[in-house]
């Protein structure tokens, strides 16, 4: 079974979304954390089973799908997607036994396994063909999610993101098609496997080409600055699961995917494009946490706040170098964790009030202690203090860039300083002061049911702060080996010098080894 | 020693967590003795570590990894050094004297148990800023301080002053702490680890611009932490925390942690004197400058804030000169008296139903008489008279300017001493002497619990004697920083300059006492002295945190409205619409062609054939004429 393990976590949670259906309402709450728990126990074991010394590919399976073209169905786990998965089936566990959402809930379940297959498939997925479909699936819950369990503007809001990130994925399909076709040309085979265009060497300007059209699906998703305006919209009007999930997992596959195919497919033109990404990620950083501060909103506060964290990830991805991508690979889990429980805080209180507006709050910490408590760690951590997940991420990715740049990783760095300012201000706001709104005066604290989703998040989120090695380790071989492929790949003499070579330590296992 | 070393630094863990535990019921008095027996449990561990330092040893322990990825290796690694040592018996013997009469001081406060959380939990986070033996760990306790600290500033969090301080204090904290970072960032590409020996044994081999730079960032760092010009405006504000809080953080440990890091890094501010010059040079005027505003303040806390300030930048000016272990020795005596006087002010507040104007106070001691006396005590040490504690740490400092020839440092920093005793007396004059101002707003006041002002004793008595450990504690610590004693070798001159200074700093005292001692009146701001321009500029505090308000904070927020509601909305956004809009009324626009009339179709086919044959015969030419 261990053979065909992913498999069994892609298809595991559709299966039984369809076998949903049969099952009456009043149990398909059960059915759903039975599910969502089994596939979540299935991916601890993948992670049980994963060697950690080794840096390539594990579990592979392969069956070919269209092999005129060699397309196949290829799957397989390194430390970077291995705990990108286990977040999603861990997020999707979490979302669906803290769900408080009345109106259709069995079809709301189904959706939310549906999603978690196709989350699966993206990050388990080698052949970029299986990669898009799984991309392009990825959509059309969320989309189902935000227009029919959403806010007002729901249909706005979902059809803006379906759009947007459609629109992205195309031309990104375009790079694909283009890449297989250079392929074919140098090898005179077909080939969508990502493994197999590791070994492509480009010239440096079809780099450049190919780098953009990815590059433009993948900024859509992340969301990069200027293509970030569909999130306000669809964090603002998606229901609390529907936010978590998009800022835990689907945030993630843009920069997962840099670090996937980008990176190791393009260095040249990694390089050559790396101080005008990092000038992007500025933005994200300052801009948005700039937004941030100016909302009223404490769901877009949080919503923004994504963006800008993401603007450290994108910046820590692109150090090209092993702290730095390292840093933004545990980054991407740990701003998954924290910006996830964030939005499941936002919804505790959602349920209760049913408003998010700031100015309705104030005094809160005395009226519902726990919930201030375990907001104020998620805050902490989402502000980045030493010990808690955040950090780390943060840490590492700013310390690798700055191998690159002295004058942009101290201008990224302002992220400590202006997200302390966003974060605390709409704390002071929410909880500090006395209870002026005669409505807050009786609110009830946290229940058990958002406590089974909130106390493993706030676990890990020390946890994995104190701790960060079982996770840290895998993720570092990986990347080791990515940087090292990166560096015999590169052409060109400033891509050679930029991208360190690691050969001389004796722990790598190179990409093509591997299998 | 490995359990010792365990014990100092966790016992205040468990004990935060312990209080945690009932940090949402109502009072337990429990949790307040439960933390303070472990904080005196930590205490009795590092007096054990001392004894061990003493003999000649240390103790160097790695718990476990924290974070490892590329080259990058950082251990969970403390060490107990002479240096840290030192700085564990201050932070535990305050920390527990504070612990035990906050039992009595927190006595009728609801949050009774949260206090006693934070409050351990800074402990906690202090052990491990000094224990630390790389830099990232001191990064953990430096930002760790910097949570209590704002969860205690913040601790009365109904009042809008106290939050808003709590948020100021964080952020402009974090604003230093990324200069920290940059440093640690520098470090480690140019020396390739973080741990203190292997850094302080490679610092020597790198450029020196490299190691300008480290220091530069290292010490901004600093200057958050220790509120240095022009990062202090937070510390005066934090003293809307409960007052243990004020003498345990915000005077005795945390804005030490400043001073601490540059004692630390020693090795790299020794290869670069220019960074040191200026260091010591900002300590001469922070010293000054946060004298002056003591001058006029009418709030007692904010005096002995301002006070603190002032000493801070004493000991700067020592470390900055390259004094290391005589700004320690002031960290350490500093720590004791300002604590008691901290906690003193406590006491007075306490009695007087949390006022703190000084001018509506006045002949407490009948009174309070312990409080009175204590605070006295605390204040002539303060103020440097010998014999007690402040005689010898801060005299030596004066020394230091002299002998190294900064006269303009030293002259500023002797009429900084004459300042300082002024103040400190201005405030204990107005509050124990002169008439009983405080009858006129009907205020009953009463001396403390016994067991608070038996807990403050150990303080005074260290306050006292302080001084007479200087031998041995300068035998334990030039072990490790550099031992240069500073001497006036000219016998004459040395003696001038100590009666002179003494002389100097006792007509200081005798002025505010004739001055203040049998005021009889609160001032209502219609007197002359209250409208001239020197003591408005002072009283307002050189207008400086209205500068900031209207300077960085007002156009920050507008600048992010307009970020959101302008560019965000109303361009990035409307961009994207735009593009949306312009496709589907293209589409709108276009589907008449379809609309299956045939005329209309027959007429878009005509159309059509012409721009194709248009097109193939200016292809057809353009072609013939590139291959002709």
């Amino acid at each position: 079974m261990i053979d065909h393990i992913l498999t069994l976590l892609i298809f595991f949670p559709a299966l039984a979304a369809m076998l949903g259906f049969v099952v009456t309402k009043d149990s398909m709450r059960a059915y759903g954390i039975a599910v969502s728990f089994i596939e979540f126990v299935l991916s601890l074991w993948l992670w049980y089973a994963y060697d950690p010394m080794v840096s390539g590919m594990q579990f592979m399976e392969s069956m070919p799908l269209i092999p005129a073209f060699g397309i196949n169905y290829l799957l397989g786990v390194d430390g970077i997607s291995l705990f990108i998965i286990i977040l999603s089936t861990f997020f999707t566990m979490i979302g669906i036994a803290s769900l408080t959402e009345k109106r259709h809930l069995k079809n709301l379940i189904i959706t939310l396994l549906f999603l978690e297959m196709t989350m699966v498939g993206v990050f388990a997925a080698l052949d970029a063909i299986v990669f898009y479909v799984f991309w392009e699936l990825s959509l059309v819950p969320m989309l189902y999610i935000i227009g029919a369990w959403g806010g007002p503007l729901r249909i706005y809001a979902s059809i803006k993101f379906f759009l947007y990130t459609f629109t992205g994925s195309l031309i990104m399909l375009v790079g694909m098609l283009f890449m297989a076709y250079f392929y074919n040309q140098a090898t005179g085979m077909w080939s969508f496997s990502i493994l197999e265009w590791y070994r492509l060497i480009l010239p440096e300007n079809f780099q450049l080409w190919l780098f953009a059209a990815f590059f433009i699906g993948f900024a859509i998703k992340v969301p990069m600055f200027p293509f970030h305006t569909w999130l306000p919209y669809a964090h603002g009007q998606a229901p609390t699961i529907g936010s978590v999930i998009l800022a835990a997992i689907l945030l993630k596959m843009g920069t997962y995917a840099f670090v996937r195919f980008s990176l190791p497919m393009f260095p040249d033109a990694s390089v050559y494009f790396m101080f005008p990404i990092a000038i992007i990620a500025i933005i994200m950083i300052i801009y948005t946490a700039m937004v941030a501060y100016a909302q009223e909103d404490i769901k877009q506060v949080v919503a923004y706040s994504s963006v800008s964290h993401m603007g450290v990830i994108i910046l820590g991805t692109f150090a090209l170098n092993v702290e730095g991508v390292s840093g933004s690979v545990f980054l991407m889990l740990a701003h998954g964790v924290v910006s996830g429980a964030l939005f499941l805080l936002v919804g505790v209180i959602y349920d209760r009030r049913h408003t998010k507006m700031m100015s309705e709050f104030g005094g809160i910490a005395s009226v519902m202690p726990r919930y201030a408590t375990i907001f104020g760690i998620m805050m902490m951590a989402s502000v980045g203090l030493p010990l808690t997940i955040n950090f780390v991420g943060e840490f590492l990715s700013l310390l690798g860039f700055y191998k690159q740049s002295h004058m942009i990783t101290l201008t990224a760095g302002v992220a400590i300083i202006v997200g302390a300012i966003y974060m605390l201000s709409a704390y002071k706001k929410m909880f500090f002061g006395t209870v002026t709104n005669e409505a807050n005066r009786n609110l009830k604290d946290v229940n058990r049911t958002e406590l089974l989703g909130l106390i493993p998040l706030v676990i890990v989120a020390i946890w994995l702060g104190v701790y960060p090695k079982p996770v840290l380790g895998p993720i570092n071989n990986s990347v080791e080996s990515i940087i090292q492929l990166m560096h015999d790949k590169a052409q060109s003499p400033e891509a050679k010098e930029r991208i360190p070579n690691l050969s001389d330590s004796s722990k790598i296992i190179s990409m093509q080894e591997a299998h | 020693m490995e359990l010792y070393l365990y014990i100092a630094l966790f016992a205040p863990l468990v004990g935060s967590l312990f209080s945690a535990l009932f940090g949402m019921s109502p009072k337990t008095n429990i949790t307040g003795y439960i933390a303070s027996g472990l904080l005196f449990t930590s205490f009795l561990s590092s007096l054990v570590l001392l004894n061990y330092v003493l003999g000649g040893h240390t103790v160097h322990v790695e718990l476990m990894t924290w974070m490892a990825t590329g080259d990058l290796y950082i251990p969970f690694g403390f060490v107990v050094d002479q240096v840290s040592v030192v700085m564990m018996m201050v932070v535990t013997i305050v920390s527990t004297v504070v612990h035990v009469y906050s039992v009595g001081y927190m006595d009728h406060d609801k949050g009774f148990n949260r206090f006693f959380s934070w409050l351990s939990a800074f402990v906690f986070s202090m052990m491990v800023l000094v224990m630390s033996d790389n830099f990232a760990g001191l990064f953990i306790g430096w930002e760790g301080v910097g949570l209590c600290s704002w969860g205690l500033i913040g601790f009365w969090y109904h009042k809008e002053s106290a939050t808003w301080a709590a948020n100021e204090a964080f952020i402009m904290n974090r604003i230093a702490d990324l200069g920290m970072l940059i440093g640690i960032f520098m470090i480690y590409w140019n020396v390739g680890s973080l741990q203190y020996d292997v850094v302080f044994a490679e610092i020597g081999n790198l450029p020196l611009v490299i190691t300008t730079w480290i220091g530069i960032f290292l010490f901004i760092g600093a200057m958050g932490k220790s509120a240095q010009f022009p990062l202090h405006t937070w510390l005066a504000d934090a003293m809307e925390g409960p007052t243990p809080v004020s003498a345990l953080i915000h005077a005795a440990t945390m804005v030490t942690a400043g001073v601490y890091l540059v004692v630390r890094a020693n090795p790299i501010y020794d290869l670069i004197p220019n960074v040191g010059i200026f260091i010591a040079s900002l300590g001469a005027f922070v010293a000054l400058f946060a004298a002056s505003m003591a001058l006029v303040n009418r709030d007692m806390k904010r005096i002995i804030a301002y006070s603190t300030l002032s000493q801070l930048g004493y000991m700067f000016v020592a470390a900055g000169l390259g004094a290391y272990w005589v700004a320690l020795f002031h960290l350490m005596a500093h720590a004791f008296f300002k604590a008691l006087l901290f906690l003193g002010a406590g006491n007075v507040m306490h009695a007087m139903h949390d006022e703190l104007d000084p001018f509506k106070m006045g002949g407490l001691r009948k009174v309070m008489k312990g409080t009175f006396i204590m605070m006295t005590l605390a204040s002539v040490a303060l103020a440097g008279i010998y014999p007690f504690a402040g005689f010898f740490s801060k005299d030596l400092i004066l020394e230091v300017g002299f002998v190294e020839h900064h006269y303009i440092i030293y002259t500023v920093l002797l009429l900084t001493a004459g300042l300082t005793a002024f103040y400190s007396f201005r405030l204990v004059a107005l509050i124990f002497h002169g008439e009983e101002r405080y009858k006129l707003f009907g205020i009953h006041p009463h001396e403390a619990y016994k067991f608070m002002l038996v807990a403050m004793s150990p303080l005074l008595v260290l306050a006292i004697i302080a001084g007479s450990f200087k031998m041995t504690y300068y035998q334990l610590v030039t072990n490790l920083l550099p031992s240069t004693v500073y001497h006036v070798h000219n016998e004459v001159t040395f003696w001038i300059m100590t009666i002179g200074t003494q002389l100097f700093v006792i007509s200081a005292i005798l002025f505010a006492y004739k001055k203040y001692s049998n005021w009889n009146s609160v001032p209502d701001g219609t007197s002359k002295m209250e409208n001239s321009f020197g003591y408005k500029l002072l009283w307002n505090q050189y207008y400086i945190p209205k500068f900031y308000e209207e300077v960085f904070s007002k156009p920050y927020l507008e600048l992010s409205k307009i970020a959101w509601k302008q560019i965000d909305l109303k361009i990035v956004d409307a961009t994207v619409d735009m593009i949306a809009n312009a496709i589907y009324k293209t589409g709108e626009n276009t589907r008449d062609i379809q609309n299956g009339n045939l005329s209309t179709m027959l007429r878009w086919m005509v159309f059509g054939l012409v721009v194709l044959l248009a097109l193939a015969v200016a292809f057809t030419v353009g072609y013939n004429a590139v291959s002709a």
